[in-house]
């Protein structure tokens, strides 16, 4: 039977959903019994389209330039790489601090009716004017995808133009799939296509390509390339703040991991196939339970099984008389998670840590995955309502309205604006991840929930936009099933 | 018409309208739309803004018909008419305005149609019919103002010459937007006048709906709005004044202050009393620290209007020594670019800066980094740090895009913000 090639479109893969209102119990019964059935929701609010998630993955590579083949407005969230670019360079020390080179074709009326091949040549042609980089992305958009432009056959002409330029063309147009992450699998798809190009190079001893996405901070690289180089391992930290040295580096790892669930989980799969690399694929190291589960997942896959449990025995003896302390101002709150699918998973793991109870969970996606998350939730948590969602804060003010949480971790926004103490364990900036993270999040977590005074104060001056009356109705009143 | 740009200012049509909309209380866009378009039209103008977002609704909390491949390829429509439904029982805005993204337009769908099926049942649901790759958040600002005069602004409604509409600064896009209109509304209280800003004082949809009303438009902008202000007086008989660029410090202050006057044919001793007590207000100030800001060579990147003001009170307010202004967004109209060029170069006492006109990041660059005459302050946007750190110039943050500053209500307009400027450039090395 002949290999079928994933198209990067997360929905592509079967039993799979995005839209979904439910509980811990019920969706891991109905889900064991393949009960689930694709949904929609006949009303929603604004999405992350993939492109963002493509772009922001490479946008700190070294030596590159970034050329969006769309209409101006595409590039705005870019701001997000762009910053996160920026403060990184700081806290690694660089004094001049750069902008990524980021060059949008600015796709208008005119090329909507006769194409926008020339304005990507334009692109690319300055941007080897002006930088002579080693790489040069191209990423699609809606626009340029319905009016038809082939980029891969325009960028292999240009490729034969430019010869000292790598150009890799991506494959995110926003309208193709309602899961962000897509974008991740479209930016491998493309650097296994025109920069691995399946050639397999020596191996190297020792060597791990450990994954991260543009929200991991320096001061959590620092504390995984800590942990992995206690097990005797050199980190190919990738595609973030990295370079074409380092992604040709890939194939050469005698093993993969990843610091975020939806990051390179499809890509690591390929490079076991195509250059024979074991992976780890666990849950994002957040919290002492996950940090073990992640740690021991990649020693397992490099043989390092019996030292891991001594480093995890020292850690503990260090850590876990502060996380005590922790705990005791923590114990018994009840919560509500909103994030992405690595960080929700793992907020909700991370509570048990300090002793604390979920009542709610938003998470974007359903899978195999989330399932063995939730089952191993189910045995900790009596009950809690889960809401497919990417974010849908809507939907959200509902529940955490009707759930009266003491804490809601996740983006603060609404929550706050309902008085309820909020916290997050997303820090692009400060530490989040592995032993040492766990310590400054646990006392922020602690620190802040404490202290509710803004959250309740806001409350009483500001309202949110819904009418009183959304708050009596069921919050998944909008989810039907049938969709896309 | 759009040009390859490399590390662009602003976003798309839709950003502009976006800024708009959710600068106005209890307005409520509805996207039909890819399902990155909320976001990516936020992040262009309210996140690089200076962090501050609507509160009503922006970014993923506006609601969106999401469009995927399904829509693209069999029309949306069905999906926008459940989407305008769902905002409507759970939205308590005043207003719903559709948007038009990229998909939208270019598959066609037909949003006038599906929006009047909810106008004609007395619901205010206006669409709004500019894909986003028409243009730039300017045309964004004026395509939601042309859409109020042509849908939503009233006829009929009993004149108040004491009434002035205020237009030319795009909320959310400049940074000091909200801050610049409270200084404003400050000063043209002061003269007697009820102020319209839109965007400030918890004004809503009604303001607009009402605002044929005002006795005169005043445009604060060197080139925007010139078609929405002669649409405006053609079809309400308001007549505008273009105030042909940002007015920083006592002087260009006081310029504003006499042109509305005169418009306006102000009481004279009431308007001599206002100039009299503000210039003495700031005076006051500037008379307390003398010498103490080091002389400066300076150079800004800016959008046109504020790169008069800063343009203007530095080399004639505060005599430092301007040499080069880089207007850095897009203008295309030479009458307007000459407007431009005249308030910049028509200085006092100093000698006029080199003017460009500038959107590309790299020609940004290229012409600091060649600039031979020395520059010792660069006021510009976080994307003109990097050059300012390269040739080791003192960099003030003070335009778009803005993300290493957090601004509410500070602002550089007028008699106060100039004392707040000179604050900012302050500098003790």
């Amino acid at each position: 039977m002949a290999k079928v090639t994933y198209s990067g479109v997360r929905e592509s893969k079967p039993g799979r959903l995005n839209d979904l209102g439910s509980t811990g119990k019920e969706v891991s019964e109905n889900y064991k019994k393949g009960c689930l059935k694709r949904a929609d929701r006949s009303f929603a609010q604004g999405l992350q389209c993939q492109q963002i998630n493509s772009m922001a993955a490479l946008m700190s590579l070294e030596d590159s330039v970034f050329i969006s083949h769309s209409p101006q407005g595409c590039v705005g969230c870019a701001i997000m790489a762009v910053d996160m670019y920026r403060v990184g360079q700081i806290h690694r020390g660089v004094r001049l601090v750069k902008n990524p080179r980021l060059i949008v074709t600015n796709i208008d009326q005119k090329s909507v009716v006769f194409g926008g091949e020339a304005k990507l040549r334009e692109a690319v042609r300055k941007a080897v004017d002006r930088y002579n980089p080693k790489l040069a992305f191209v990423f699609t958009s809606c626009a340029s995808g319905i009016i038809g432009d082939d980029i891969d056959a325009i960028c292999e002409s240009l490729q034969a133009e430019y010869p000292d330029t790598l150009l890799v063309p991506i494959h995110c147009e926003g309208f193709k799939s309602k899961i962000c992450a897509s974008g991740f699998d479209a930016a491998f798809i493309s650097i296994n296509k025109y920069i691995l190009k399946h050639q397999k190079i020596a191996k190297e001893e020792g060597l791990i390509n450990l994954f991260a996405p543009t929200t991991v901070s320096y001061a959590d690289q620092k504390e995984m390339e800590r942990m992995l180089s206690l097990l005797g391992a050199k980190v190919n930290y990738i595609p973030f703040y990295s370079s074409l040295e380092k992604i040709r580096k890939i194939p050469a790892a005698q093993a993969s991991t990843s610091i975020c669930k939806v990051f390179a989980d499809e890509f690591m799969k390929t490079l076991e196939e195509d250059y024979d690399i074991p992976y780890s694929h666990t849950v994002m190291p957040i919290g002492i339970r996950n940090t073990d589960k992640w740690y021991r997942g990649i020693a397992k896959v490099i043989g390092k099984e019996k030292e891991v449990e001594e480093i995890i025995a020292r850690e503990h003896e260090r850590i876990e008389p502060l996380v005590k302390k922790i705990r005791d101002r923590l114990q018994g709150k009840r919560v509500f998670i909103c994030g992405g699918t690595g960080r929700s998973f793992a907020a909700a793991a991370l509570i048990d840590d300090f002793g604390m109870e979920l009542v709610g969970l938003e998470t974007p996606t359903y899978d195999d995955d989330a399932q063995i998350d939730i089952e191993y939730l189910n045995g900790i948590h009596k009950d809690f309502v889960i809401d497919i969602a990417n974010m849908q804060p809507f939907e959200q003010v509902n529940l955490v309205n009707r759930l009266k949480p003491d804490a809601f971790i996740g983006v603060p926004e609404w929550a706050a604006k309902l008085g309820v103490p909020t916290t997050h364990v997303l820090d692009g900036k400060r530490p989040t991840m592995g032993y040492d993270g766990l310590l400054f999040l646990g006392n922020k977590i602690a620190d802040q929930l404490e202290n509710p005074g803004f959250n309740k104060k806001l409350a009483a001056h500001s309202k949110l936009p819904y009418k009183d009356s959304w708050y009596e109705e069921n919050p998944f009143k909008y989810i039907t099933e049938g969709g896309n | 018409m759009s040009n390859v740009m490399e590390n662009p200012k602003g976003g798309c049509v839709l950003a502009g309208i976006n800024s708009v909309l959710g600068a106005i209380d209890r307005v409520c866009p509805i996207y039909h739309s890819g399902p990155g378009c909320c976001m990516q039209t936020t992040a262009s103008d309210q996140g690089q803004s200076g962090h501050k977002s609507s509160c009503f609704v922006s970014a993923v909390s506006i609601p969106s018909s999401n469009m995927l491949e399904k829509e693209v390829v069999f029309g949306g429509t069905s999906k926008l008419r459940s989407t305008i439904q769902g905002a409507i029982d759970i939205i308590d805005a005043d207003a719903y305005f559709v948007l038009t993204g990229c998909t939208a337009g270019i598959i066609g769908d037909d949003i006038v149609s599906v929006t009047s099926e909810f106008s004609e049942k007395g619901i205010p649901v206006y669409p709004i019919e500019t894909p986003g790759f028409a243009g730039d958040s300017n045309l964004g600002y004026e395509t939601v103002w042309n859409t109020f005069i042509d849908q939503v602004i009233e006829t009929g409604v009993p004149k108040d010459d004491k009434l002035v509409n205020i237009f030319g600064i795009i909320p959310y896009h400049d940074p000091f937007w909200s801050g610049a209109l409270e200084e404003i509304d400050r000063i043209l209280s002061a003269l007697g006048l009820k102020v319209n800003t839109f965007f400030t004082k918890g004004q809503g949809i009604d303001t607009i709906r009402k605002c044929s009303g005002a006795a005169l438009n005043i445009v604060i902008s060197p080139w925007l709005f010139t078609g929405p202000a002669k649409k405006f007086e053609k079809k309400f008989g308001v007549p505008y004044i273009r105030i042909p660029g940002m007015f920083v410090g006592a002087t260009d202050t006081t310029r504003f202050v006499r042109s509305v006057a005169s418009a306006l044919n102000l009481d004279d001793a009431l308007v001599e009393s206002v100039i009299a007590r503000e210039e003495r207000y700031v005076y006051n100030y500037l008379e307390q620290a003398i010498g103490v800001l080091s002389w400066k060579r300076f150079a800004v990147v800016s959008d046109a209007n504020n790169a008069i003001g800063f343009t203007r009170y530095l080399a004639n307010d505060y005599s430092f020594t301007p040499v080069l202004v880089i207007i850095s967004e897009p203008v295309f109209r030479p009458e307007d670019k000459e407007r431009i060029i005249k308030e910049i170069e028509d200085l006092e006492y100093a000698r006029p800066p080199k003017v460009l006109f500038l959107t590309d990041q790299y020609e940004i660059n290229k012409a600091i980094r060649e600039e031979e005459q020395e520059i010792t302050l660069l006021i510009g946007s976080s994307n003109d740090r990097e050059i300012a750190l390269e040739k080791d110039i003192q960099f003030i943050l003070g335009s778009f895009p803005m993300s290493e500053r957090l601004i509410f209500n500070r602002t550089y307009t007028g008699y106060r913000g100039s004392l707040t400027f000179t604050e900012d450039i302050y500098d003790n090395n």
